[in-house]
């Protein structure tokens, strides 16, 4: 039963991610891109924890640790930095 | 069956996602995809089952260069705002022959693999067996620091050319230098305050791991370049005009500590570069850590030293 029940739950988060991506294409603004991107990271944390089980491989664990750190400096890269505040609802 | 869904779903999304990011409807649009595209490839590195590319993929891939891009899109937003707008890229003449060649490439490649019959008395073996003797659970940070002992002192070698090719180019100008914002953004300082400590954690787990499991120099050195990254986007560390101490030590001590237990080896009789043991391991991997980090930063903030910045 659990062996078919990991693999079920990351096939749905990965239909999730598809779904995230059509976000990330479209847009329409900066702000709307950015914030997909980053819940992508987060389904992406869920996607390895669950695949660390599935595959029996510990490390993957570690790598989820890295991605949810990595979300808050993509973050920070995206708000934090100085710009005009013309360009908030500018689509790109 | 399921397992070839996943791996198709996995597939199918690495292609889209490079499709969407080369087509170029705009700049910003790329760059979110490419940090998306980066994080999918670190994906299909666990599914297939590596995790240490999956690490590498993630810290320097995704985190890194995607926090790289964002910021020259920032400035380049601020210079020259109509290029900013433009799409990325026109399409080549060029591009469907050279997508033709690199296509069947790979194809080739892939194909000449496949064909390969697998020879069970390989080297692998032995050295798995030798590596079971020296104490080292992880079979990459072994290999790397025991057979290729050279090729990793030279990767870091050439991390410190890179650096200097970057410092010769683009020279002494703090104008190129991210440079904050004036106005404080809310909760940095508080993000900073949980983010940055938690990064150094990760990093020495990563290290200290490195022996046993995924893991190792590489991938720690780029998580705390991570978190130097972090301190130099939010001007806690400025970027300074000359090269003082403390950064010149850091970027070269990875290569100077290698390089002097290997010499110093010699001297009792062991050949060029064999480690005496564990705790030289342990020791050169801390060195290029801080090293690997210490390179990154300076090429991020693409500054030749550092400074503390106002809080």
């Amino acid at each position: 039963m659990i062996e078919l029940l990991l693999p079920a739950l990351v096939i749905f988060l990965l239909l999730n991610l598809a779904a995230g991506m059509v976000r990330v294409a479209r847009g329409p603004t900066a702000a709307d891109r950015m914030l997909s991107a980053l819940l992508f990271g987060s389904t992406t944390v869920a996607i390895l924890l669950i695949l660390a089980q599935w595959m029996n491989e510990p490390a993957l664990r570690n790598v989820a640790l890295l991605f949810v750190m990595l979300a808050a400096i993509v973050s920070l890269a995206f708000f934090g930095m100085p710009r005009d505040d013309a360009d908030d609802g500018e689509q790109r | 069956m399921t397992d070839l869904a996943v791996d198709v779903l996995i597939g199918a999304g690495l292609l889209a996602l490079a499709w969407q990011t080369i087509i170029g409807k705009s700049l910003f649009r790329g760059i979110v995809l490419f940090v998306v595209f980066g994080l999918t490839m670190a994906l299909a590195w666990a599914r297939m089952g590596a995790p240490d590319l999956a690490l590498a993929e993630a810290a320097i891939g995704a985190g890194v260069t995607g926090a790289l891009m964002l910021v020259a899109f920032r400035r380049l937003v601020r210079i020259r705002p109509e290029q900013s707008a433009q799409p990325a890229l026109r399409r080549s003449r060029l591009a469907l022959p050279v997508a033709v060649l690199a296509g069947s490439l790979v194809a080739v490649i892939g194909l000449a693999v496949v064909a390969v019959e697998r020879d069970p008395a390989v080297a692998g073996q032995a050295v798995a067996q030798a590596l079971t003797d020296s104490g080292l659970g992880n079979p990459i940070t072994g290999v790397l620091l025991l057979y290729r002992n050279l090729d990793t002192l030279l990767e870091v070698a050439v991390l410190l050319a890179a650096f200097l090719a970057a410092r010769t180019v683009f020279g002494e100008d703090e104008a190129r230098s991210p440079t904050p914002s004036r106005r404080e953004v809310p909760l940095v300082g508080a993000l900073l305050a949980i983010i940055v400590p938690l990064t150094i954690l990760i990093a020495t787990h990563l290290l200290l791991a490195g022996s046993r499991e995924p893991g190792g120099a590489f991938q720690a050195g780029a998580v705390l370049a991570a978190s130097g990254v972090l301190l130099v986007l939010a001007g806690r560390l400025q970027p300074a005009a000359g090269l003082s101490s403390w950064p010149a030590l850091g970027l070269t001590l990875g290569l100077m500590l290698f390089s002097l237990i290997g010499l110093a080896v010699m001297a009792f009789g062991a050949p060029l570069l064999a480690l005496p043991g564990l705790w030289a391991v342990y020791l050169i991997e801390t060195a290029m850590m801080l090293s690997i980090a210490m390179t990154l930063v300076l090429l991020f903030a693409g500054a030749s030293g550092l400074r503390r910045g106002s809080p």
